[in-house]
């Protein structure tokens, strides 16, 4: 019964997560946010006795996947600096 | 039988207490304003509440094997989440121009020279 | 021969393909630089409001208003696609031959059949291995397209010597000064290592495998990128030998499974021993094939990480002392 409490509450937080990326205005609280919808995830499959897909998820989706989506962050803001100081000057 | 009572009133207030950090963290990080606050106050969270929860799931386990994973995670952790810490707080030092407004900011040199005075007069 | 010169330019991105077009249609004599960046700032050319740019704000707004009428399309086109597909299939839970009698005959027969504990790994790696191996070309697939796109070579460095101000901007932001970070590394990293190495090596009989451990070991590449730094990285992992351990990886794979593919479809025996379940030295091929996989989705992951950071993967570009 406590089990299917938290696996309810675990769903209904992964769908908060997913809906809140898409409408969150900064781009880094995005990053972020998916950040915790892979950590949920990653809990969601220990429970569903994956644990194989449990280690994948959290190796790709809370650690990697992030970085690179914060590398591509930096340099977009770099291109948007440099383009706005061209239009400066 | 006192014994295993014993045990179980103990587990029970180091997962209270564990419980009762995570609360303070989540409400410091909900409730400060200021970065530095609320890595201070993620930071108890990290540590006291993980301890506690480490150490009660410990005691409720005995010598086995999970102790040693018990023992294990909680290094692990204590390796990393203050490092992380650390390297947030950096990032503000380091990006943010109002940073003055809300706190001190030594200059190096100046702390150590502040801090051999201080052996000095001692 | 003026056609190849012309793609050859354009791989280089010295020549737009569609300047001249663009040329023609819409603004008689502009820049291509021009050009360019009005492309890339419609939408603040929207919120500008210059008298000269009112025709081409309409027309931009009238553009917006189709592509987000064709996304809704497709997305509920989409939607129906796959909903009409769901209703097709067999009803969960219910019993029928055609969800019950593969699933029976992997769990019964598994173990003997693959010599894996690890009912998943026996699929992946032995029912399945065609699929995984699929996968594992993807991503290799997936590193060239991100070569391609994110590449700074010598040819480039040379013509464009802003990428090396980045490159040295790149080195700044590093953690190689910090000592916290390099104590730290020095205790996680090699158990980050030995953790993927664990999971890559017990796929056979517990709950990992190729891609876990791999991603694992990836990871643990990166954290050790970020703080010891490109410098160290480049003397064990630099591009040649990755490529060239992502090639005999997958070619190992392609060759192991073809001849077992090959042997099994003309009713021969392939001589592979299965060893006793539970070991470590078990599953047949299962092992080298997910040591095969982990080494693809280390390199992979690494090489993600080095072409977003710095556009190479390492030896691609000049360093300090010859610049």
């Amino acid at each position: 019964m406590l089990a299917e409490i938290i696996k309810v509450l675990l769903l209904l937080l992964l769908i908060v997560c997913a809906v809140s990326v898409n409408f969150t205005k900064s781009l880094l609280q995005s990053v972020i946010i998916f950040m915790a919808y892979s950590s949920i995830m990653c809990i969601i499959w220990v429970l569903m006795e994956s644990p194989d897909l449990a280690i994948t998820e959290a190796a790709v989706g809370a650690g990697i996947s992030s970085v690179l989506f914060l590398l591509t962050l930096r340099k977009i803001r770099e291109t948007d600096r440099g383009e706005d100081g061209g239009e400066e000057a | 039988m006192t014994l295993e009572w014993i045990r179980f009133f103990a587990v029970a207030v180091l997962l209270l207490g564990a419980v009762l950090s995570f609360l303070s963290a989540v409400a410091g990080v909900f409730r400060f304003g200021f970065v530095m606050n609320r890595i201070h106050a993620a930071g108890i969270g990290d540590t006291l509440g993980l301890f506690c929860t480490a150490l009660a799931l410990g005691i409720a386990a005995g010598p086995s094997m999970h102790l040693l994973k018990l023992v294990l995670l909680v290094l692990f952790l204590w390796f990393t989440s203050p490092v992380s810490t650390h390297f947030v707080g950096q990032a503000e030092y380091f990006t943010n121009p109002e940073l003055k407004k809300h706190l001190r900011v030594l200059p190096p040199e100046e702390e150590t020279n502040e801090e051999e005075g201080r052996t000095d007069a001692g | 021969m003026k056609a190849k010169e012309t793609f050859l330019k354009w791989l280089d991105g010295d020549f737009d393909l569609l300047a001249h077009v663009a040329d023609t249609d819409e603004h008689p004599d502009p820049g291509r630089a021009e050009l360019k960046r009005e492309k890339r700032h419609i939408n603040r050319r929207i919120d500008s409001s210059k008298a000269e740019h009112r025709v081409e704000r309409a027309e931009e707004k009238g553009f917006y208003a189709l592509y987000t009428l064709v996304a809704v399309v497709s997305c509920v086109f989409l939607i129906g696609i796959l909903l009409f597909t769901i209703s097709s299939l067999p009803r969960y839970g219910v019993e029928n031959p055609e969800t019950t009698e593969v699933v029976r005959r992997y769990v019964e027969n598994g173990l003997e059949e693959t010599g894996a504990v690890n009912i998943v790994a026996g699929m992946i790696l032995d029912y399945r291995a065609f699929d995984t191996l699929g996968e594992s070309h993807v991503l290799f697939t997936a590193l060239i397209c991100v070569t391609i796109l994110l590449r700074i070579d010598n040819k480039n460095m040379q013509s464009r010597y802003e990428d090396y101000f980045k490159i040295r901007m790149e080195r700044y932001h590093e953690l190689t000064g910090e000592s916290i970070a390099k104590i730290v590394g020095m205790v996680l990293i090699p158990s980050i290592f030995l953790y993927g190495i664990y999971v890559l090596l017990n796929g056979q009989n517990g709950p990992g495998g190729g891609f876990s451990g791999g991603t694992v070991m990836g990871a643990g590449l990166i954290i050790f990128a970020a703080t010891y730094g490109f410098d160290c990285v480049d003397r064990v992992f630099t591009a040649k030998r990755l490529n060239l351990l992502t090639f005999c990886a997958l070619g190992f794979y392609s060759f192991a499974k073809g001849y077992v593919f090959f042997m099994g479809q003309n009713g021969y025996e392939n001589h592979i021993p299965k060893g006793t379940p539970g070991a470590i030295l078990s599953g047949g091929l299962i092992l080298p094939l997910d040591i095969a996989v982990g080494l693809v989705v280390a390199c992979t992951m690494f090489g993600f990480y080095s072409l977003f950071r710095r556009g190479s993967i390492g030896g691609g570009w000049k360093s300090d002392r010859e610049l």
